[in-house]
């Protein structure tokens, strides 16, 4: 970024002083971010070179690179990995643009003058506010593999009868996208909900001149309501990805009690979570934690080259 | 991004990697003191407990137990927390040994890991000889490492086929009457299809899919499956050879063959409710099943895979945790703990066979002639975790620290099996990972 240069030459102690301040401001985040982000992460990178055990008697032995030649080259163990890898990808190619999408589509539904509008927004917010595994304990009675099946029974009645029991959870063909189906409703309410405020502040003068331009619905959503809610959107998008990589609660309560497929749904999360926890293979969950972290922070930088807010406004 | 903070950024990097302390790897594993007795201190005060939690009648008498004995005397105040039984081995093995509390409830199986992270501490010198010598031997032997016991159990666990006579009957299954005339895996395959032909949803089978496979559940309720085989999880230390025996594959292909038959169970009353004929399960659903059923409740041992049949062990039991500090107080509230009257309320409420003398000596439910018999019988015929004959039944899971990963991977090679993958390259998969687990960690030696 260059900045035009300024007229005068600009003295350097007032701006060291700035800089001084700044640093000042933003000590506290600062120091969080270095206490529970930085220093974590960094025992992480420590810890995949050892051979560490939870609560092992044995002191922790250096191990070199293994924990991630295993992980890339161990057939046993990269399979799954890699499979995770993908599983987590796919996750978030299919929920990011659907569930913003959805967001957009519900906030803007729901901004609107009605009697008891409050009502309705608290209705499609209220999955927010249930924990993701209670919400996976229920979705586990909808998608259930019998034909008492929620979703199964439904399917039936409205086949007049030519719908059996199908698994939804245990085929690997519909497993992922239970997952997500039942991610996307839990999750929406939470971008609905500061869509609707990014669409609350945009002037209403703005839309009662597009209509004196004569302006169509979708005209006036093209060229006002979008570019008012741009800095918004992209916000909404770039937070669902982070929060699509940790994907974990609805996959391991439904993997521990509810049929579905492990391999078709293991996240990376998951797999360090169970690496570490029920193998107490702490080495091996760092690494596999570390290579994670590597390719969300690529593909974060690369989303932010290609979607870039505007400054400008 | 101007190149100032890019050139802090990666100072801060620099002071970051070398702040790191490597020493800190110790809090993560090692380390630990290696002291594994508990101090006895005064023999009163408070104690803190902690305990799965089970079913709710369970968790009742338990929550009694601790009231009366609060109660009884005034010395010993005991704190009792309950933690959800999925997580349990968790929280353990995820709280460091100085956090544990006095008491702790441990499951059988997970005994070992925790002698060997110098978690539990050894139990002789703060229970009562009488307590200690009341223990029924398959409890004792559950609970004992290189001679110290670290662990004594209220009651001892045992699986079996639970089948519904009515049904049974009607549709002209025939099905054995004990031990010595058990049916084969094949006979039981063909049991299992004739009953779902007679049946409405085609399902006639409960393996308690609820609980989910790639867990506990499906090590103790699945492994009796490899045993019956010929196989073993856990072989003079290896998997290999054992877990991926042709004969263990070819057990886990029938047993893949039954999903078809099998009720998912969602609502946990497939069989109290009569939607299956047949239940694979343990002693802990007698009571909900006989209150639903009534006399048309048979006991059934396990189908046989050709080496006998055969059936998990071992239960959920009490040790003292390593970092105690008032082992006597501890000693003292286990020995109220199991006295008859406590073991016969929680036996009464889980339907468990009594894991001391005295208790089992009184049980209606276990005696010969009573509904459980056949559990007894079993129990009565114990094979140890090594030593799997074709005339012994009741097997325990391998005792070894490595156990965690033992059942990690042969559970969630089971629940792959169980969702259609390939039972030769699951098992295999699963011994493999189990060998390098051991090669990673010189064999789990208890020092």
């Amino acid at each position: 970024m260059t900045s035009a240069q300024p007229a005068r030459p600009a003295r350097s102690k007032p701006r060291n002083r700035d800089w001084l301040h700044g640093l000042l401001m933003s000590t506290p985040a600062v120091a969080g971010l270095i206490a529970f982000v930085g220093i974590p992460f960094g025992y992480a990178v420590v810890l995949s070179f050892y051979n560490v055990r939870l609560g092992s008697p044995l002191a922790p032995s250096f191990f070199g690179v293994e924990q991630y030649r295993r992980l890339f080259t161990d057939p046993d163990l990269s399979g799954p990995f890699l499979r995770a890898l993908l599983n987590n990808l796919t996750f978030a190619v299919v929920v990011v643009p659907l569930q913003t999408g959805l967001a957009l589509a519900l906030a803007i539904l729901l901004n609107r003058k009605l009697k008891a509008i409050g009502l309705f927004r608290s209705l499609f917010f209220m999955p927010v506010v249930f924990p993701m595994t209670l919400v996976a304990v229920i979705w586990r009675l909808i998608l259930a593999r019998s034909d008492q099946g929620l979703l199964n029974s439904a399917l039936h009645a409205v086949s007049f009868g030519n719908w059996g029991a199908f698994d939804w959870l245990g085929d690997a063909a519909t497993a992922m996208a239970s997952i997500i189906v039942l991610s996307v409703w839990q999750g929406v309410g939470f971008q609905m909900v500061i869509l609707l405020a990014g669409l609350q502040q945009i002037p209403g003068e703005l839309y009662e001149a597009a209509e004196l331009d004569r302006a169509s619905r979708w005209q006036q959503f093209r060229h006002v309501t979008l570019p008012g809610i741009r800095g918004t959107l992209v916000f909404v998008a770039m937070l669902t990805s982070v929060l699509a990589f940790r994907v974990f609660d609805q996959v391991y309560v439904l993997v521990h009690g509810g049929g579905l497929d492990e391999d078709a749904t293991r996240t990376v999360m998951y797999q360090a979570v169970t690496t570490a926890f029920d193998q107490n293979n702490i080495g091996q969950a760092s690494a596999i934690t570390v290579v994670f972290f590597l390719i969300v922070v690529a593909l974060t930088l690369i989303q932010r080259r290609v979607v870039r807010p505007d400054n400008e406004d | 991004m101007s190149s100032t903070t890019r050139r802090y950024r990666r100072m801060a990097c620099t002071g970051l990697a070398l702040v790191l302390p490597l020493a800190a790897l110790a809090a993560c594993g090692g380390g630990s003191g290696g002291d594994t007795s508990a101090d006895a201190g005064s023999g009163s005060g408070t104690i803190s407990v902690w305990a799965h939690q089970g079913q709710k009648s369970e968790d009742a008498a338990l929550q009694n137990a601790v009231k009366s004995f609060n109660s009884s005397q005034d010395k010993i105040k005991v704190e009792l927390k309950l933690i959800p039984g999925n997580d349990y081995t968790k929280t353990i093995t995820a709280t460091d040994a100085s956090k544990l509390p006095d008491v702790m409830e441990f499951d059988g199986p997970t005994m070992a890991n925790f002698v060997y992270n110098k978690k539990l501490a050894a139990i002789d010198d703060y229970v009562s000889v009488k307590t200690m010598s009341n223990a029924t031997p398959a409890a004792k032997a559950q609970g004992e490492i290189d001679g110290k016991h670290y662990g004594l159990g209220m009651y001892d666990s045992g699986l079996g086929i639970y089948g519904n006579k009515k049904l049974l009957d009607a549709a002209g299954v025939k099905y054995p009457t004990g031990l010595s005339d058990d049916w084969t895996a094949a006979e039981f395959t063909a049991a299992v299809q004739k009953l779902a032909a007679k049946d409405s949803d085609r399902k006639s089978l409960d393996l308690q899919e609820n609980n989910g496979y790639a867990n506990e559940w499906g090590t103790y309720g699945f492994a009796p499956v490899v045993w019956s085989a010929g196989g073993s999880l856990l072989k003079d230390g290896k998997a290999e050879g054992a877990l991926d025996a042709p004969a263990v594959v070819s057990a886990m292909k029938t047993f893949q063959s039954w999903k078809t038959y099998v009720d998912s169970n969602t609502d946990g009353n497939a069989f109290a409710k009569g939607r299956v004929a047949l239940s694979w399960v343990g002693h802990w659903m007698y009571p909900t099943y006989s209150e639903a059923l009534g006399d048309d409740l048979v006991v059934l041992p396990l189908p046989d895979f050709g080496n006998g049949p055969k059936t998990g062990q071992g239960s959920w039991a009490w040790g003292i945790g390593a970092g105690s500090k008032n082992g006597k107080a501890a000693g003292t509230f286990l020995d109220y703990l199991l006295d008859d009257a406590n073991v016969t309320a929680m036996t009464t409420a889980n339907g468990a066979p009594p894991a001391t003398r005295t208790a089992l000596a009184k049980s209606e439910l276990y005696k010969q002639g009573g509904p459980l018999q056949l559990y007894a019988d079993q129990l009565a015929k114990p094979c140890g975790d090594s030593d799997i004959t074709k005339t012994c039944v009741a097997v325990t899971r391998p005792l070894t620290a490595g156990y965690p990963t033992v059942t990690a991977k042969f559970s969630e090679a089971l629940n792959a099996v169980y969702g259609g993958a390939d039972p030769k390259s699951a098992l295999e998969k699963a011994a493999r990972a189990i060998d390098q687990d051991f090669s990673d960690n010189a064999g789990y030696k208890i020092q």
